[in-house]
């Protein structure tokens, strides 16, 4: 087990009317911490308490074992990206970059300069060096911004939505430069974001927040698949969310859903939160169901049933279909399965589903 | 062709009425204040302003008043800026109160400001200040103090706007990138905001130069003694002396217009951010 690197304990942070409630977590060296949440959750207001720009009301925050809830940011010395890059408008891209450095008086040290030279190389910033930020696109005053915060060996890298503002294609490369230079620094990173695919993608482990609350944490795969709670699931867009009551039978529990015959089961007993509790809501990711020919009967078996597609979604990378029947039940499907079944508006289909993909949320 | 389905396409377009109505207002003002100049610069003649120019007393009143003007916007810069500072930074309730008080020169008539300002000189500290050899009231140091007291508020609300400007996140960059709070504010705030302070302080400027009415009562209205342009105008309208009034308001106009175009066109030729 690596050593804890950071740590946050019961931190309270207040601001107007709002407030930042008993967060804590920790972070191991090299772990890209995400913290998830929506907009106004209080994201960016724990990074700049993390940071030391706002003063907490309670709660310790530690470096590798030291307390540092009481020094200024400019001891703490994270590297700290916003979202818009917020680079200084009146120095070079070269200058921007330097400006950390030169504020420790570090700006002419071999080191630096050695660093600063492989930054650039990095981040593909060589050829605007001179120019200023006045004249650089999104993506390349993000890198900039990040070459700015890593200049000087932060301790910890914290981003505040560093992708939000990107389009697609620079959004794409900037995660891979994310995730490279997470790859080769080894530091950690603290990386708030509203996008669950961003912290699928990037996270090793990932908070989600909401109302400045830790709602929960765990692996994003663990989180993904298995939401604490109903408002997690929302969040996390869990796609099929049924919800029905508990039969027992024969020491078996069952899933009927409600207002139709659909029975699914038999559920991980384990799993279920309250063995008196009738009421129950389970979660089935789209890409967990399975579909096929309702002549073919591919995947019959317990737990599947007859629909029929009432709407079709054509996205880059897959194929969303939305079924009616028994409920409604969105199926996400690869384009060579897509082809495969040759399907249209109105078809019927079978949809299936492993035991082992059903998803018990406590409401 | 193209060119000619825009062009009918263009002539379909009827003006809106909202802007024509905001139009005329503002051709309206425009033009009042071209005739206003025009009648100015019409009243005066050419020979009389070269005579003024060569007149001691002119000459005294605009070196007197570029002098004072300036001391008293060094002054307003230094107790503005700090003041613009926290007024735009710190959002406590207690500003608010803070900021209406500040704002009292500019809602108050500047004679009062000027009587305010005399008892304050005169019975309240007047003993202390000549103990310390700083008079302030009939002196050209009351001209300074009164022009402050008239310019500060304004630079005060430009500059507060220009720093209120500054995204604040900038400065919390340069704290986490290594710089202490002071050095934040003169690496970052003052060179993101560069522009609105100068225009304020070319407006407390402007300000301080024309300033009268609290003057004349600090200072006192004596002639080569603490005689600005404005006090100059006012001493040689009352006793006739029209033609020297009117060159030398022609000589202001002519400073005013040519400070705010010089301005115009620096905060132009910055670099656009």
């Amino acid at each position: 087990m690596k050593p804890v690197l950071f740590e946050v304990q019961d931190l309270s942070v207040r601001a107007g009317n709002f407030m930042l409630s008993d967060i804590s977590f920790s972070l191991e060296a090299g772990q890209y911490f995400i913290v998830l949440g929506p907009t106004g959750c209080g994201k960016t207001m724990l990074l700049e308490t993390l940071a030391g720009l706002r003063n907490p009301i309670r709660g310790e925050i530690f470096l590798q074992g030291q307390a540092i809830t009481s020094l200024p940011p400019e001891a703490r010395q994270f590297g700290f990206a916003y979202q818009d890059s917020l680079l200084y408008p009146f120095l070079t891209v070269k200058e921007n970059i330097f400006f950390g450095a030169r504020a420790q008086k570090r700006h002419q040290e071999q080191e630096i300069l050695h660093r600063a030279d492989n930054l650039v190389e990095v981040m593909g910033i060589a050829a605007l060096l001179d120019r200023y930020p006045s004249s650089l696109s999104g993506g390349e005053k993000q890198r900039v911004s990040l070459a700015r915060a890593l200049l000087t060996y932060p301790p910890l890298l914290l981003l505040d939505e560093p992708l939000a503002s990107l389009d697609p294609q620079t959004h794409r490369s900037m995660q891979e430069l994310l995730r490279e230079i997470h790859r080769k620094e080894g530091l950690g990173i603290i990386h708030v974001t509203h996008d669950f695919n961003e912290a699928l993608q990037l996270g090793t482990d990932l908070l989600v927040m909401n109302h400045g609350k830790v709602l929960q944490q765990g692996k994003p795969s663990d989180v993904f698949l298995q939401p604490s709670s109903l408002d997690i699931a929302n969040f996390l867009l869990g796609e099929n969310l049924l919800e029905g009551t508990i039969e027992w039978r024969e020491g078996r529990a069952w899933f009927k859903q409600d207002g139709s015959d659909l029975a699914i089961g038999p559920l991980d007993v384990g799993k279920i939160p309250k063995k008196e509790a009738k009421k129950i809501t389970l979660l089935i990711r789209a890409g967990d169901l399975m579909l096929s020919r309702q002549n073919e009967n591919e995947h019959t078996g317990h737990n599947s049933w007859c629909s029929v597609i009432e709407r079709i979604e054509f996205n880059s990378t897959h194929i969303e279909v939305v079924c009616a029947g028994q409920g409604r039940y969105r199926v996400i499907l690869s384009r060579s399965e897509w082809k495969r079944l040759d399907l249209q508006i109105g078809s019927p289909v079978r949809i299936s589903v492993h035991t082992d993909d059903i998803h018990i949320i406590q409401n | 062709m193209v060119s000619k389905q825009k062009s009918k396409a263009e002539k379909r377009r009827k003006p809106s009425p909202f802007y024509c109505f905001f139009w005329l207002i503002l051709i309206s003002l425009v033009m009042f204040l071209a005739v206003l100049i025009y009648g100015l610069i019409s009243y005066g003649n050419w020979g009389a302003i070269m005579a003024i120019i060569r007149d001691p007393e002119f000459h005294f009143s605009l070196t007197f008043t570029l002098r004072t003007s300036m001391i008293a916007t060094f002054f307003a810069a230094l107790a503005a800026i700090p003041s613009g500072y926290l007024l735009a930074r710190c959002k406590k309730p207690g500003m608010v109160l803070i900021d209406t008080l500040l704002d009292i020169p500019i809602v108050l008539p500047p004679l009062i400001s000027g009587i305010a300002l005399l008892i304050l000189f005169g019975p309240l500290l007047g003993g202390y200040l000549t103990k310390l050899g700083l008079d302030m009231v009939f002196s050209p140091r009351g001209v300074v103090a009164a022009q402050w007291f008239i310019a500060t508020p304004y630079a005060i609300k430009a500059i507060k706007q220009a720093f209120e400007a500054v995204d604040s996140r900038m400065e919390n960059v340069a704290r986490t990138l290594g710089f202490r709070p002071a050095m934040v504010f003169w690496r970052v705030t003052i060179p993101l905001s560069k522009n609105g302070l100068i225009s304020g302080m070319i407006m407390a400027w402007t300000r301080a130069l024309g300033e009268f009415g609290a003057t004349a009562m600090l200072a006192g209205i004596t002639r080569m003694k603490t005689e600005t342009l404005s006090v100059a105008i006012f001493l040689n309208m009352s006793i006739g002396e029209l033609e020297f009034a009117v060159s030398t308001a022609i000589v202001m106009l002519v400073i005013s217009l040519a400070v705010l175009i010089a301005l115009k066109v620096f905060l132009r030729n910055e670099v656009k951010v």
